[in-house]
Formats: C-alpha cells, structure tokens, sequence
C-alpha cells in the first residue's frame, strides 16, 4: 500500500481556509463529494460519527479523519494543507494545519488498516511534515506525499 | 586547626567539583555514579594524591550512606508499586540473588581456578543490584518506563542487600573457620536477618509516621528527626543481628505510604540528603582503591564481570520470572538493569576487615566489576530501553510547580504552576478547561496583578496558577498545567489513535473490522483490555487483536480511561534484524559433523568440544 496508490493530484488542496474543526471536516467531504460522487451529507455524518468515537488529531498539527462507506468502489485519500491552524481536540491539544482524510469502502477490512497504518507513518515524519508546510503549490505537496515512498521503498 | 580548615576546603571542592561535573556529564549521558567514581578516583593516590585507606571509614560513610539512600527510595515508593511487583520482586531478591551468586562463582572457580569458597565468595559480594545506581538511572533524564517493570527494578534493588550481605558474611564466616553446625547457624542466621529486618523496619515505619505527627517541633526539625529515626532504625536492627538495610527500606514505604505532617520539608531535605550520600559514597570508594594496584586483577575482574554481565544475571533473570508474565524484552531489559554500584564494592570491604589474606584482590575485582557494570550498562540503559521499545512518553511531573504544605490536619495541598507555551492549559478558552475533582483555583496572576476569576477567559503563558489540591490529584493538575518537557531523539508513542476507554469494544471493532466475539462487542474498551491482560493494567500494557495492538494510554482512579490503536505493531529487537538468525546458522554450521570426504578426516564423535570442531575446520580451509 503505497500513497500514490490512495491520492491523485487533484486530490491535493494547497491553501484550505476554515476556521473551525467542523468547517474543515465540511469542506473535506464537500471535496471527496466532488471525489467519488457520493452525497456530501453522508460523507460528512460518517466522519463526525468517526470523531465521536475518539478524535483523529494525532498530534503535532496533524488530522487523519477516516471512515468507511458502503458505496465506495476503492480507497479515496484527500490531502489538505490549511491556511490557518484550527483547534482540532488532538490528543495533544495542539491545532491542526495538515490533514489527509481516508475513506474505505465497508468491505476493505484488511487494506482500510494498512492504508491508515501508512499515512499514519508518512506524518509522524516531522522532516516531511515540515517541508509539506512550507509548500504552496498543490503539485509540490502532492510531488511531496508521494515522493517520499520511493526512499521508503528503496 | 589547620589540617580541620584543609580538610573542609578539600571536601568541599570535592563536592562541588562533584556537582558541576554531574551536570556535564548529562549531556554526554554518563552515568552520574561513575562521574563521582571517577573524580574520587582522580583526586586519590594515583591522581591529587590524596591518601587514603581507611576501610574502616569507608565502612561506615558506606553504611550510613546506603542507609539513607535507601530510606529515601523506600519514602518515595507508593504501595501500589509494592502491591505489583513483590512478587518478582521478592523472588529475585533472594532466589535471583543466589543464583547469580552461584553462576558468577561457578564461573570463578572454574575460570579463575579460586577455590570453591573463595570463588563463591565473589560471586555473593557482586550478586545484589545497587539500589542507589537503580533509582538515579531510572529516575535521570526523566525515563519513563512501564510501571510494572520500572517498579520491579527498583524493588529489587531496595531488598536484595540483605541477601548479598548475608552470603557475603556467612562465606567469610566460612573462610574463617569457627566451625560448628554450619547448617543449622546459617539458616538460622538468615531468618534472623530478614525476620528482624523487617520487623523492625515496618514496626519503625509505622512509628515513625505516628512520633512525626504527634510531636510539635520547629518545622525545620521535622526532617532532621526523621533522617535521626531512619538511622536509629538501621543501627538499631544491625546491632541486634537483623538486616538494618531491609528495616530502613521498609521504614521508608511504610512511612513514606502514610500522610507525614511537614511532608514536602521531608521530602525536600531528603532528596538532597539522599544526593550527598550518593555523592559522598562514591567518592570515597573512588578514593579508596588505587588504580595502580590494580593491574593484576584487572583480566580476572574482566572476567568475572562480563560473566555476570552476560550469563548470570540474563541466567537468574529469566528463570526467577518464569512464573511471572513478562514479556521476552522486559526480561531482557531486568536482566541489563543488573546495575552494580556501591553495595558489592561495600561487601568487599568485608573480607579486608575479616582480615583475609587476600582481602584486597576480592576489593580490587569487585571494583572492577562494578566499573564495567556502570560503564557497560549504565551508560546504555536509555538505549536499550529504548530499543527495545519500553518507554513510556514522558509525564510532565513537577515542571514548573510550588507545593505549599499547609497542615497534616488539612489533606489538601497549596500547589502553583508558571504556564508556559507549553503548558496544555495555556492559550485555550478558560470554559474548556476542567479541572480535576476536589481541586480549587484559588487565584490567576497576570502581570503582577490578580485577575478575577469572572474575567478570565483564557491562561496564558506567564500567568501564575494557584490551586488548592488534593495529593492525590497533583499529577492530574500538572498535566493540565505544568510545562510539556520537549526531549530530544525518538519520541514515544502510544497508538496512532487515541479512544476513551469507556467507549463499547463493538463500535471500535465495526470501526476497523477488529476480530472480536460476540461477548466482547458488549464490554467496554477498557473492561476488554483488563480482561485479556494476565495482570491488573497498567499504562503502556499491550493487546493484540487481529493485525492491530490496543495499549493503554492512561489510567485514572484505577479505570482505563484511554486506549491507543496501534496500526502497525512493531515488534522489538536489540539487534539488527537477521543477526540472531545468522548467529544461530553459523552455530548450528560449527555443530554439524564434518562430512568425511577423503577418508583422512577422522569423523567427529559427539562428545567433541565445539574447540576441537573450530580447529578442525581451521586446519581445513
């Protein structure tokens, strides 16, 4: 499970302007709307089911909002950098600035947790994160997210 | 008068030379017992040229040192520690003790062709873990570790001297010939020790609190009076035959377990009390040997420590812990924790005392030993902890806050922090904020001026917080509010996401199709976690379920209350992965017979030392 194999290019957001948790969750789904076909509104209600369950800030700036939805046809990654952190309820109470949103179909089982698993590693690598926010462009950041695994791999 | 006047300026150069070297070498992560080794080392004849070789002196600094080191360890042990680990504590203490004692001196005996007791006699003077090197190890750098395992340590190292010392004694006994029903004095000497040890120590304790209480002294006074006890506690116990370092331990847990008027004055002074005597201890153990005569011993010393380093303490280690449910790596880890410090180079003061003829040779291998013990795993125990993925993430303890004593008839503490950038509670709105129960906030000071409580709509870093808190909700509040340490290297984690224990184990398993029974789906994340694991939880205990782990995150009022996931499971190694195994291939190699090709190789017969096949195939290639 590589990151090219979830995101594509147009799957990249440079500057996201929100300015709460809930609005950044709303135009993520608004995005992965326009992504898969799905409704809007289920997209959205699947990942606050999923924050109710335990916020999916894990620290230092980063969100993984992830949920699974019984329409989708493969896994569906979306990547965006906001303009101005936003209070997220992460475990460590900092806000949050860089996100990559995951949606899996119902029966993905095995490859939901190994996708989560490596987005999860690809962040936890501050040196990444912190040229991923000094980007500007979409195709950097996406050049950026997806580079990085060839030197995984070698 | 004017050798007093020297020997003050002398002293205390030493000691300050002491502190300011302790504060560099943490930043190149040397073990802080070592530094003070080495300087009394260097100031001594080899060195400045200080004489000195009075090991009766030294016996009784030595003494009195351990002592309060130990009542001290024992004063800041929570019972709850001793509730979970007395178990593989206790066993290590006296069975691990001995079987350590008998590896090491097998190996002396047979390597070092001593005879049988004078080998087993250095194997019972560096069989017991120094607790003073345990607790400052563990304690340095903030190293957080498992509960279980950290608590294990330090237990162990508390109560394994009277063991170490009771062989000790009774093997120069021994060696010195008073003859009589050995068997029967030996037992009888041993239940003596332990029995009156202990005793003495919880009867000590338990007055001590009750005298502390009850007694109306200058503040000042309190501490000095308990320090007094403590000392009256040990003396008192060796005088009459019983193990006065086992009675000080347990004086310190029973006291220290109990509320203490003046608690924070005690507590304070006896941290300090507790760094001289580390200092001190060291120091005249580093200027008691002389390097230059050492030479000799040097190889045999080597010797003896590496066995124990490698082989004995690994050996009693993991067969003491059989019964016990740990996993491979904190076997690995307790038996690296073997640390020996000032207790074995103390015990091998004893045979020079006892006037053995070679008294100074089991000095000068123990020195050796223990040398190599702070050197070799001291200086590595973060290291390995850390490889072998035992930390836990640092709690933020005490950064940055003042505890006010009120009164032992108020069980409720004046404590206040300086917020910092870092500080969790700084720079969030003030409604968000919940405090723990029973904790008041008393007043916010910003700018030197007090802000009213209706004003107050966020912290911010540079305010002062004041608070009126129960002891035991002090670490909730410095989580809140005392400064988050940013440590350098590795972090630790604990799971990629982060779930309230209470929540229902169906909706998390539905969440990341996690293969649970029916039954499990109904319990809590929590109450699943408590279930599956074979000992009552503990922060950064580990489940797996299916291809994931669940690990706890935090316990408050003994209920887990937060549960990590972790995606990808890593599993620890010391070494680089492959090694063993390719170790374990060119073993087996080595025991293959060789194969006869040209009829002149004589076929190995099975009992062929692993020598005899290492030549053979030299002289073959």
């Amino acid at each position: 499970m590589e990151i090219m194999d979830l995101i594509t290019p147009t799957a990249v957001i440079a500057n996201m302007r929100v300015t709460s948790k809930k609005q950044a969750l709303q135009e993520l789904a608004r995005r992965a709307s326009d992504l898969t076909g799905l409704e809007e509104r289920q997209i959205f209600d699947v990942l606050l089911e999923r924050e109710r369950l335990g916020t999916t800030g894990v620290g230092n700036g980063i969100a993984i909002p992830h949920g699974k939805l019984p329409q989708l046809d493969r896994l569906y990654g979306i990547f965006a950098k906001l303009e101005k952190p936003v209070d997220f309820d992460s475990i460590d109470e900092q806000p949050v600035d860089l996100m990559f949103l995951l949606l899996a179909p119902e029966s993905a089982g095995a490859d939901h947790l190994k996708a989560l698993a490596r987005v999860s590693r690809l962040l936890r690598d501050r040196n990444i994160c912190g040229k991923l926010r000094g980007c500007d462009s979409a195709d950097a950041i996406y050049a950026l997210l997806t580079e990085t695994q060839a030197s995984h791999a070698a | 008068m004017e050798l007093a006047n020297q020997l003050i300026l002398l002293g205390s150069a030493l000691l300050l030379l002491s502190i300011l070297a302790g504060t560099l070498s943490s930043r190149i992560g040397a073990p802080l017992l070592l530094v003070f080794l080495g300087l009394g080392m260097l100031a001594g004849e080899d060195g400045l040229g200080i004489q000195y070789d009075n090991f009766q002196g030294a016996y009784l600094i030595g003494s009195l040192a351990l002592a309060i080191i130990l009542f001290d360890g024992g004063l800041r042990t929570p019972i709850r520690s001793i509730r979970l680990v007395w178990g593989p504590a206790s066993v290590l203490a006296t069975l691990g003790v001995v079987l350590t004692a008998a590896i090491t001196g097998g190996a002396a005996i047979y390597l070092l062709d001593l005879d049988p007791i004078a080998g087993l006699l250095t194997g019972a003077i560096v069989a017991s873990t120094d607790a003073a090197a345990v607790f400052l190890l563990l304690h340095q750098r903030g190293m957080e570790l498992r509960r279980r395992l950290g608590a294990t340590l330090e237990v162990e190292s508390g109560v394994n001297d009277p063991m170490a010392i009771f062989l000790t004694i009774t093997l120069v006994e021994l060696v010195a010939g008073t003859g009589g029903d050995m068997t029967f004095t030996v037992l009888h000497g041993f239940l003596l020790q332990l029995g009156l040890g202990a005793l003495i120590g919880i009867a000590g304790g338990f007055l001590l609190a009750i005298l502390v209480n009850r007694l109306d002294l200058a503040p000042g006074l309190y501490p000095v009076f308990v320090i007094a006890a403590a000392c009256a506690v040990f003396g008192g116990t060796q005088v009459i035959g019983g193990s006065g370092f086992l009675a000080v331990y347990l004086a310190g847990i029973v006291a220290g377990n109990r509320r203490l008027r003046a608690n924070q004055l005690i507590r304070r002074f006896h941290d300090g009390m507790a760094w001289i005597s580390q200092i001190v201890m060291f120091l005249i153990l580093g200027l008691l040997v002389t390097p230059s005569t050492m030479v000799d011993d040097i190889l045999p010393g080597t010797i003896i420590a590496l066995v124990l380093i490698f082989v004995a303490r690994p050996v009693a280690t993991f067969l003491c812990l059989i019964p016990f449910n740990f996993s491979r790596a904190e076997k690995l880890f307790i038996s690296w924790v073997g640390l020996r410090g000032a207790v074995p180079i103390f015990l091998a003061i004893i045979p020079i005392l006892g006037g053995m003829e070679n008294g100074m040779q089991y000095f000068n291998i123990t020195f050796i030993v223990v040398l190599l013990s702070l050197l070799l795993q001291g200086w590595t125990v973060p290291w390995v902890a850390r490889r072998l993925d035992l930390e836990l993430p640092p709690v933020q303890e005490a950064e940055g806050r003042v505890d006010l004593d009120l009164s032992a008839q108020i069980d409720r503490d004046l404590i206040g922090y300086r917020l910092t950038e870092t500080s969790p509670g700084a720079n969030r709105p003030f409604r968000q904020i919940q405090l723990p129960p029973r904790v008041r906030l008393i007043v916010v000071l910003r700018d030197g001026s007090v802000v009213p409580k209706y004003k107050i709509e966020a912290l911010h870093p540079g305010d002062y917080v004041l608070l009126l808190c129960p002891p035991e909700q002090v670490l909730a509040a410095d989580k809140l509010f005392s400064s988050r340490s940013k440590r350098a290297g590795r972090e630790v984690r604990l799971g990629d996401f982060v779930f309230d224990g209470a929540k229902k184990m169906g909706v998390l398993a539905d969440e990341y199709d996690l293969p649970v029974s029916r039954q499990q789906r109904d319990l809590t994340v929590g109450q699943l976690l408590t279930d599956l694991l074979p000992n009552s939880p503990n922060v950064g205990d580990r489940v797996a379920i299916g291809s994931v782990e669940l690990v706890i995150r935090d316990i408050r009022e003994e209920e887990i209350a937060e549960v990590g996931l972790v995606l990808e499971p890593e599993h620890p190694h010391l070494l680089p992965p492959g090694a063993l195994g390719r170790a374990g291939a060119l073993f087996s190699r080595l025991r293959r017979r060789p194969v006869v090709m040209d009829g002149n190789d004589m076929p190995l017969g099975p009992k062929a030392g692993l020598w005899e096949r290492l030549r053979r195939r030299a002289s073959k290639s």
